[in-house]
Parts: structure tokens; sequence; C-alpha cells
């Protein structure tokens, strides 16, 4: 037993040596985090940006002080940018079908008529091939058709035939935070260490086998079991450092940690430990570092949808969440994010570490096995 | 040198790529079958196809608490557990116990209706109805809320049973109407649109790029740039070969699309074809002037995953560039993928035919002659300092 413990400690210096030694590798370790965060950053800066120019046109076939007072709404809109006014409805289309504007927005002629009874309507025609966008344009002139309709019912006497929504629905979080993208962010460091995990692999197997270093290691006095438990305290060492640079980078954003630091450890040490289990195995049958490489970072762009990174898997189609409901990475996501954001405790998220921790106990067998047979 | 030995040199180039290639098990596998075959089904089970209509809050455990005990909350709690979008409703007498229960992954979300709803809505006054949500699972909140409020905003107290609305009749305001007009894509149209891109770009840069590295690493790359070949006889070799694997590819993503998840593609074969090798072209241009810069195998990997989440966040793929803020939208605006995944949309999903996209096809034709410009000056640069 101490001479196990010897030689994975031994292993697991020179895994952490060679490391120091590959400046590629070094400089990925730091960049990962780092890209990932710039690019969450870009995305919900677009998406929580208080203003968008989303260019609309709008046809006022009614020109009544009405449609006036909707015209007036929607040029005051923090998301549209009235970019034309047109004469015809076939001109709005047509901009829209030229993509000068992402939407049109028709006023029909008897607008102000109908609203006195309540059955006014307006067209809205976009772009729906730009996919954000379309919605902004919705969004803007349902909110300025809301506002009508509040000015309308505020200005005394003057009725309309209109009605406020019975009903408002207000909504509480359970974490008592604002809406923001930040319940992402939890999700982006269980990515960093999949992505992690993957990377020491390629490094850990792979190139020493490219190398001819790694049949060597095998012949060496030490047990295989040694060699692969070695790698795999190297993985845990430097999962510890990028789980501690992410949640540097997460404070500096300003997202408040509620959970315990120990636990979020453990949970990115059992993912990144599972994602080597994984990809040892793979190793055993794709030789080239480079293919191996290509191979998971290949798997691990559908993970962004399917392990419930940047959404729920609740949200996915039925086929990909029984593909999610099978995948450990959605656990330990899931358990980061109760972590993080909620400060949920052990007991919350004991089922997730367990499914993590036995998917591995499963697959590193597997690996040293077929690791075997392939010497 | 003649045409003719130009071209024979190109197609000697390309022949000998796919010799290599042939032998290579894991390469044909990962470059024709893994990639896009992982690409395509884990976005088309994660969406959804034509056969699959779903609501994303229909199966979400979601408890409902009636404080008012009225006939209003009664009516409300029936339109909801009526409707598509809330099958698993689950009613609770506590307030208290059921918000607890957030959090813990048996349910997502509270609605609670508050004593007063019905005397509110009697009154003429806005009821109220107050959601709780476990927000930590991102976008659940948001997607129950609206979905809620769509339900809401139009619920009729004095209906024993609401009429039945249409999606657009939900997203109206009261008062006003809002007809929405615009193309409804089938099935898997837009997962097709970013999956035949980022197929291409995935594995066009890294056959070109990490082909280069790879003979580079084995010591054949010098030996061929020091053949009378001339390099543009061993681009155009190298780039002959994948656009073969191009329209394989394509046929691949194609095909799973269209029968496994019923995409309807508003365009003809032509245009998805040649779409597909410009987006190829453009990677595969980028790739050789990876591939002149002298990077190792590994580099040339680390690369092409920054490529792809560069483009994830600037190109359109996620948001619309033209809601990207300041200098990201400059630089979307730069990126010769941006055009390419445009006119994408705009042919598959809307039917525009594809010389009418003028702007995108030179923008792109201009990326695919700079890039390759650039890597043929590089690569003989690289030429020339191999033989002194």
């Amino acid at each position: 037993m101490k001479s196990f413990v010897r030689d994975t400690v031994a292993i697991t210096e020179k895994e952490l040596k060679q490391l120091r030694r590959d400046p590629v590798s070094l400089i990925l370790t730091i960049m990962f985090p780092i890209l990932l965060i710039g690019i969450f950053i870009v995305i919900v800066s677009a998406f929580s940006a208080t203003t968008h120019n989303v260019p609309v046109v709008v046809a006022d076939l009614d020109g009544t002080p009405a449609s006036n007072a909707l015209l007036n709404e929607l040029t005051k809109s923090r998301f549209i940018h009235v970019t034309q006014l047109v004469q015809t409805e076939d001109q709005a289309y047509q901009a829209v079908a030229n993509a000068q504007a992402i939407g049109a927005i028709i006023i029909p002629q008897g607008f102000g008529a109908a609203l006195a009874t309540g059955n006014a309507f307006v067209i809205v025609s976009t772009d729906n091939s730009k996919l954000t966008s379309s919605t902004f344009v919705s969004a803007a002139v349902n909110q300025g058709a809301q506002d009508l309709v509040n000015q309308v019912s505020l200005e005394g006497g003057v009725n309309f035939g209109l009605k406020l929504a019975p009903i408002e629905v207000i909504t509480r979080p359970l974490s008592g935070r604002p809406p923001s993208g930040d319940p992402i962010l939890p999700g982006f460091l269980g990515m960093i260490a999949i992505l992690g995990g993957f990377d020491d692999i390629v490094n850990a197997i792979s190139r020493e086998r490219e190398r001819g270093t790694f049949p060597r290691l095998t012949l060496s006095p030490v047990s295989l079991f040694a060699v692969y438990s070695g790698k795999m305290f190297a993985t845990v060492v430097l999962t510890i450092l990028r789980t501690a640079l992410m949640l540097v980078i997460f404070s500096l954003y300003g997202l408040v940690i509620r959970g315990s630091l120990i636990l979020i450890f453990l949970t990115t040490i059992l993912i990144a430990v599972f994602t080597l289990s994984l990809g040892l195995t793979m190793s055993t049958r794709i030789r080239g570092s480079a293919t191996l490489t290509v191979l998971e970072i290949a798997m691990t762009f559908p993970l962004f949808t399917l392990a419930g990174t940047t959404n729920s898997p609740l949200l996915l189609a039925p086929g990909g969440r029984a593909i999610a409901d099978s995948l450990p990475w959605t656990y330990g996501n899931d358990a980061l994010r109760r972590l993080i954001y909620l400060g949920a405790g052990l007991n919350a998220i004991a089922g997730d570490l367990i499914i993590l921790l036995v998917s591995s106990l499963i697959l590193m067998p597997i690996a040293i096995s077929l690791s075997k047979r392939t010497m | 040198m003649s045409v003719a030995t130009f071209l024979s040199d190109s197609i000697a180039v390309a022949e000998n790529e796919f010799r290599q290639f042939r032998r290579n098990r894991s390469a044909i596998l990962i470059s024709l079958v893994v990639l896009p075959l992982f690409f395509t089904v884990s976005l088309g089970a994660g969406q959804g196809g034509t056969g699959t209509t779903f609501s994303p809050t229909a199966n979400i455990p979601i408890g409902f608490v009636d404080n008012d005990n009225s006939v209003a909350s009664l009516r409300l709690w029936q339109t909801l557990t009526s409707s598509p979008d809330f099958h698993n409703l689950v009613q609770s007498y506590d307030e208290q116990a059921a918000i607890a229960e957030l959090g813990t992954k048996r349910i997502y979300a509270v609605i609670v209706v508050p004593k007063g709803f019905q005397s509110d809505l009697e009154n003429g006054n806005q009821a109220r109805v107050i959601l709780y949500t476990d927000d930590s699972e991102p976008g659940v909140s948001d997607q129950i809320q609206s979905t809620l409020t769509s339900y809401v905003q139009n619920f009729d107290p004095n209906a024993e049973v609401q009429p039945h609305l249409s999606q657009l009749q939900r997203q109206s305001v009261a008062g006003v109407g809002i007809i929405t007009k615009g193309a409804v894509f089938a099935g898997f149209n837009i997962g097709l649109t970013t999956v035949l891109a980022i197929v291409q770009i995935f594995a066009g840069f890294y056959e070109i790029a990490g082909g280069i590295s790879r003979e580079r690493e084995d010591g054949t790359y010098a030996r061929l740039m020091v053949s009378p070949i001339p390099i543009g006889s061993i681009v155009l070799g190298k780039t002959m070969f994948d656009v073969l694997l191009t329209l394989i590819r394509t046929f691949t993503v194609l095909g799973i699309s269209v029968y496994g998840y019923g995409a309807k593609p508003n365009t003809d074969l032509f245009t998805l074809l040649a779409l597909s090798l410009i987006v190829a072209l453009v990677t595969m241009g980028i790739g050789f002037v990876a591939a002149s810069l002298k990077l190792g195998q590994r580099a040339v990997v680390i690369i092409e995953f920054f490529l792809i989440l560069f483009l994830f966040a600037f190109s359109g793929l996620i948001i619309d560039i033209n809601l990207l803020v300041g200098a990201s939208q400059i630089v979307g605006s730069l990126l010769p993928f941006t055009y390419a995944f445009d006119a994408l949309k705009r042919t598959i999903l809307l039917g525009r035919p594809l010389l009418s996209l003028t702007f995108d096809l030179e923008y792109l034709i201009g990326s695919i002659l700079a890039s390759y410009a650039i890597a043929l000056v590089l690569l003989h640069i690289s030429r020339e300092r191999l033989i002194r």
C-alpha cells in the first residue's frame, strides 16, 4: 500500500512537471476559462443590453390620432428603431424581404375606429431567419400596444372599449437574484472541468504513446493501477487550479457564490475524474493524440446543450432530455448550479455526486482492462 | 508551366491525399461518420424534429397552491391543467411547504393564487398570481413565466370553459390584437443551417491545417515542398480532396436532417451544395493560412476549438449580429462566416435564391480569394526558406 501511494505521488509529480514544461498545454489550461467567460460576456451583454436598434419599417394606413399614438409608442421603444415610414403594406413587406428591415409593422386602416370597440389589431411581419432580433420586434410591438392600452385607460373619460390584462403574474425567483444570465455560469465551470479532463487524458496517455514513453512507463516496476491513479491525481490537482481560477473570475464578474467551496471543488473534481475515465476508455481504441482531441472536442460542443450548460435539460425535446438524463455530466452541472446559485448543501446534491462517482468507478476498471489488452 | 501539367500535378496531390485518407480508418470515421452524425443527432435530439411537437413546460413538475378557494381560482386551475402546456401541475395546500420543495428537483415552480383573487376580478381590479421559480435552472423560469402569462392575460373568469386560443391570440395584448406574419420553419430547418456550417468548418479546418501539420510532423511535407510540384498545385490538390469530402458530408447531414428529423429546406439541392462548398472553401482558405504558420497538430486542434467558440459568439449562431454590442459587432461583421450563416438561413429558411444574396456571396468569395492568396504567399515563402 505504501509503495502504491509512493508510486502514485511520483506519477502525479511527473505529470505536473511535464505540463510545466509544455507551454501550449499550460496556456490552454489558463485560456479555456478566460475564453469561455469572454464568450459568455459577449452573449449576455448582447441579451441584457438596455437598448437595441433592430431596424423596422412602419406603414400607418390609418393616419388617425390613435394610430399616431401607437406609432409614438413604437418610436419610444428601446429595442426597435423605426428606420422608415412607408405608404403601403406591400412596401413594408418588401423592406423585410429585401433585408432592409427585420420587421414591418402595419397599422391597418380603421385601427382608430376599431380601438373604440376593442377590436383593433396590428400586423407584424418579421424576418424570422434573424432568430433573436425577430423576437425583439414582436416584444416591442406587444409592449407598444400594452402602453397604448394603459395610456388610454388612464386618460379619464376615454374608454375606447379597452381593458387591461385581467391577471398579472408576479415572479419571485428562489435565489432572490435579479434576472440575469448568471445561472449559466456554473454550467461553464462544469464545461471547464470536462474540457480540462479531456485535455489531461490527451497529455497523459496519447502523447506518451506517440513519444513511446508509455510502454516504458508500464514496463517500469510500477503497477498499472498506480500509473492511472497518478495521472488521475494530476487531473485532480489541475482541476482544483482551474476551478479556483474560474471562481476568481466569477467573483470579479460579480457573481455571489452561495454554496460551500469544498463542495464546489468536490463536484468539479468528480466531473473531471469521470471525463478522465471516459477519455481513458476512448484512448485505448484511438491512439493519435490529435484524433482523440478532435473527437473529444466534437463531443464537447453538443454537451453545451445536452448537459445543461447553457439551458436547462428540462426544456429539451423528449429525445434530447433522455440523452441528457443518461449523461453523468448533466448531474454534475446541475449540482454546480444548485451549489453556486442557490447555496444548496450536501444532502441536496448527494444524488448527483453519487451518479458521477459510480459512473467513474464503472468506467475506470473498463479502461484499465482495455488498456492491458492493448499492450 | 502549362495548365495541363498544373492540373495533372494537382490531381496527383489529390490522389495522394485520398490514398492516405483511405489508409486511415479513424480519419474516415471521424470525418465522414462521427462529425456529421454526432452534431446532427445531438442537435436534432435537443430541438426535436417534425414528428415531435412538444411544449417545453408540459412535463415540468409545477406546484399549484390555491389560497383563494373560489370559482375563479378553480377555473384558472382547470384552464391550466387542461392546456397542452401544464401536464404536470401538482396541487398543494400549504404554500410554505410547496416553496420549500423548490431547489430539490421535485418541483421547479409554484403558482400561488392569493386570497382575494376572485374579488379583485369581480371588482374590475387587476388580480395577481404569484409565481415562485427555481431560477437555478437556466431558461426554465422565463419559459414558465411567459407560458403562464399567455394564459392568464386572456383569462375570462366568467367563462366556465375558456375558449381555445391559438399561439398568436395568446400573444396578443388585451384590446389590441397582434397578427404575426413571417415564415414559420418546418421541423429541423434551423438546426440544419447550424449543423451544415459547423460540420464543414470543424472537419474542413482539421483536414487542411491538421493534415499539413501531420505531414510536417511526419517529415513528408518538406519532401512535398522541395518536389517540382508548384505550390498552387499542392493547394489545389488538397482543396479538390476536401471538396469531395465536403460533398459527402453535406449529403450525410442532409440525409439525417431530412429523413431523421423532418427538415424541409426551402431551397434546391444545388444551392445547398453550393453554399456548403463555399463555407468549406472559406474554412479551407483559413486552414491553409494556419498551416503556413508551421503549427503543430495539437495547436491546430486547439485553434479549431477556439475558432468554433468564437463563431458561436460573434457570427450570428446564437445571437443575431445586429444585437451584438460595441466592438463585438464590428468583429462579427468582419467574419466571413457571419455572411455564410446569413446566406444559409436566407436560403434554407426563407427560400431566397442564392444569386439574390449578392453582398453575402461577394464577401464570401472575396474572403476565399484573399485567404488563398495569403496562404499561397506564406507557403511560397516557407518553401523558399526550405530550399535555401
